[in-house]
């Protein structure tokens, strides 16, 4: 049944990186995006795993729901790496059949494109199980003030992604409350041809159509009678405060990513290449 | 023609941290012609109980037998079984998407494969039984009328498919005092009249009380008690202690009795009382 979807992906409990500052989890999520995306040899991977490792442990998310969010570019990541083999045409040829032809290089490519990809999943996913979205919203809002002195208006954005946010689990609960009574008066969702089943959507969406727009009206009267105007001078109800565990988070992280960058660096540097060639493979 | 339960038991989310066992080895029989309240606390499992009857949620462990239905088998013939046990849910208003009166409460016995003299026949009697005008309100929009109207015509959606069952999920609430009556003097009239066994939830005593001849109450998804309603408010003290309330009409019988006044016969409405203590008083003259 639909009550069983949680929604989003937040796996509660309360670890070192749960207690983190969300503006700094994700400030300092994009610091490792970026850094994904500057790894270039697999010693950089390994090193990049190695924190992600370090991260993982600290939030004392089982690994198991951490591959689970891979299940969803599974194809994505099959797809590129199966391209990357077979269109990559640098380096030694090593298999030639009829009009494929896979090159070493080719091989070397995909195995980072996958890593890539996989890592930058685990550590997106990672932000998100251990992050309420409510509070990813308020995080989001804060770093985005800045907008703000040019007129955009952050904070109702970030009000209406937060109200978003906190209804969809009625609106699953009423959606199944809706299924089962129509289910009741003998309503058939699974047999029949495509338009069929289309139109058996129709005793569902309608009611919830009607029922999400009460719901909001209620919602603007209560804040209406709240005397809530949208003004920017409301406060916040959590107080977001950096602590020492965001310290000591954003530490470690400067200290593998300046190790990566700087890797970049000397990507080029003909002294290593010639004596110390596995560090750039 | 009866409902029988037998070592039913219900757990959500089983083989994870979060099972909770939703209904426990409840055993009970529920006879043709019965009007049935259930009562108990939210988290109870009364209403997964009842959403047993019609297969919205299928049977885990135990039988359940609906008439000649074996619901707990592999395969049910759930269209038979969905005419046969009509579910109303709280606030059935919210369930109504057509764009008139006639085409939504046609939309059960439509499904139900019903041929089309048939259905508008059903139509007409079931908006007539609850009260409704048909030739007036059959071509407005059901988002046109009043709330009590709204679930009236909900409700003659489930009475249009001719159950033997009606199972209401607290049909009362929400309502004023008039709705309220109005809505359980029809139910009572579908049960007394059309013989259409009952199973209500409600949280209110007071209508419990005087409406139905048997109250089961649920606790933690085992049945707690299955009396007929003087019987089960004379434990007044045990039903406190459930922080459930004892009807006004109960809390009067039984302060007389604790005085050596019986009443003579099964009265629970306020009419009912006032006459037996009427004639008591006459008895006491003569």
């Amino acid at each position: 049944m639909l009550r069983d979807v949680t929604f989003g992906q937040y796996y509660n409990a309360t670890s070192f990186v749960h207690k983190m500052d969300s503006r700094v989890k994700i400030l300092l999520s994009v610091v490792y995006m970026v850094g994904v995306f500057f790894v270039h040899s697999y010693v950089g991977f390994a090193w990049l795993t190695c924190f992600l490792m370090i991260a993982i442990g600290a939030s004392q998310v089982p690994l198991k729901s951490i591959f689970k969010s891979l299940r969803g570019i599974l194809f994505l990541l099959l797809f590129s790496a199966v391209l990357n083999v077979f269109f990559v045409k640098e380096g030694t040829l090593l298999v030639e059949w009829w009009i494929f032809k896979i090159h070493d290089q080719g091989l070397i490519d995909a195995g980072k494109l996958m890593l890539r990809l996989t890592l930058l999943v685990c550590g997106a996913s990672l932000l998100t199980l251990t992050t309420t979205p409510v509070d990813l919203t308020h995080a989001i809002e804060r770093l985005l003030k800045p907008l703000s002195w040019i007129g955009i208006p952050v904070h109702i954005a970030a009000l209406i992604m937060s109200l978003t946010l906190s209804f969809i689990p009625s609106i699953i609960e009423e959606t199944d409350r809706i299924i089962r009574a129509q289910k009741a008066r003998s309503a058939d969702f699974d047999t029949g041809g495509l338009i069929k089943r289309a139109k058996a959507f129709v005793p569902i969406l309608i009611p919830l159509i009607i029922s999400s727009i009460r719901r909001a009206e209620e919602l603007a009267f209560a804040m209406n009678s709240r005397c809530y105007e949208g003004s920017k001078k409301h406060t916040q109800m959590k107080v977001m405060r950096m602590g020492w565990r965001d310290l000591v988070g954003s530490l470690i992280t400067v200290v593998f990513f300046a190790a990566i960058f700087t890797l970049y660096a000397f990507a080029d540097n003909a002294w290593l290449g010639a004596n110390l060639p596995w560090l750039l493979f | 023609m009866s409902i029988v339960a037998k070592e039913l038991t219900f757990v959500y989310n089983p083989n994870t941290p979060f099972a909770k066992k939703a209904v426990d080895s409840v055993s009970l029989t529920i006879n043709d012609g019965e009007f049935v309240a259930i009562v108990g606390h939210t988290g109870s499992g009364k209403t997964t109980f009842l959403q047993h009857l019609n297969a919205l949620i299928r049977v885990q462990s135990g039988q359940l037998y609906v008439n000649d239905i074996d619901v707990s088998a592999k395969k049910v013939d759930l269209k038979r079984l969905r005419g046969l046990v009509g579910m109303v849910f709280q606030y059935p208003e919210y369930q109504l998407f057509a764009d008139t009166v006639e085409q939504d409460v046609a939309f059960g016995p439509k499904n139900l494969g019903v041929d089309k003299d048939e259905v508008e026949a059903r139509v007409k009697n079931a908006l007539t039984l609850v009260g409704m005008d048909y030739e007036s309100c059959k071509n407005k929009s059901p988002f046109d009328l009043s709330g009590g109207e709204k679930r009236r015509v909900a409700l003659a959606g489930v009475l249009a498919m001719r159950p033997k069952v009606l199972v209401l999920d607290e049909p009362t609430a929400g309502l004023d005092p008039e709705g309220k009556r109005e809505i359980l003097s029809l139910v009572k009239k579908l049960n007394v009249e059309q013989g259409i066994t009952v199973i209500m939830v409600s949280h209110d005593m007071n209508e419990v009380y005087e409406n139905v001849n048997r109250i089961i109450v649920f606790k933690d998804g085992k049945v707690l008690y299955d009396l007929p309603p003087q019987q089960l408010f004379e434990k007044e003290d045990e039903i406190e202690q459930m922080n459930l309330e004892v009807p006004f009409m109960a809390q009067f019988t039984n302060q007389l009795k604790r005085r050596g006044i019986t009443l003579k016969g099964d009265v629970r409405t306020v009419d009912q009382v006032f006459e037996a203590v009427q004639a008591l008083k006459e008895g006491d003259v003569c």
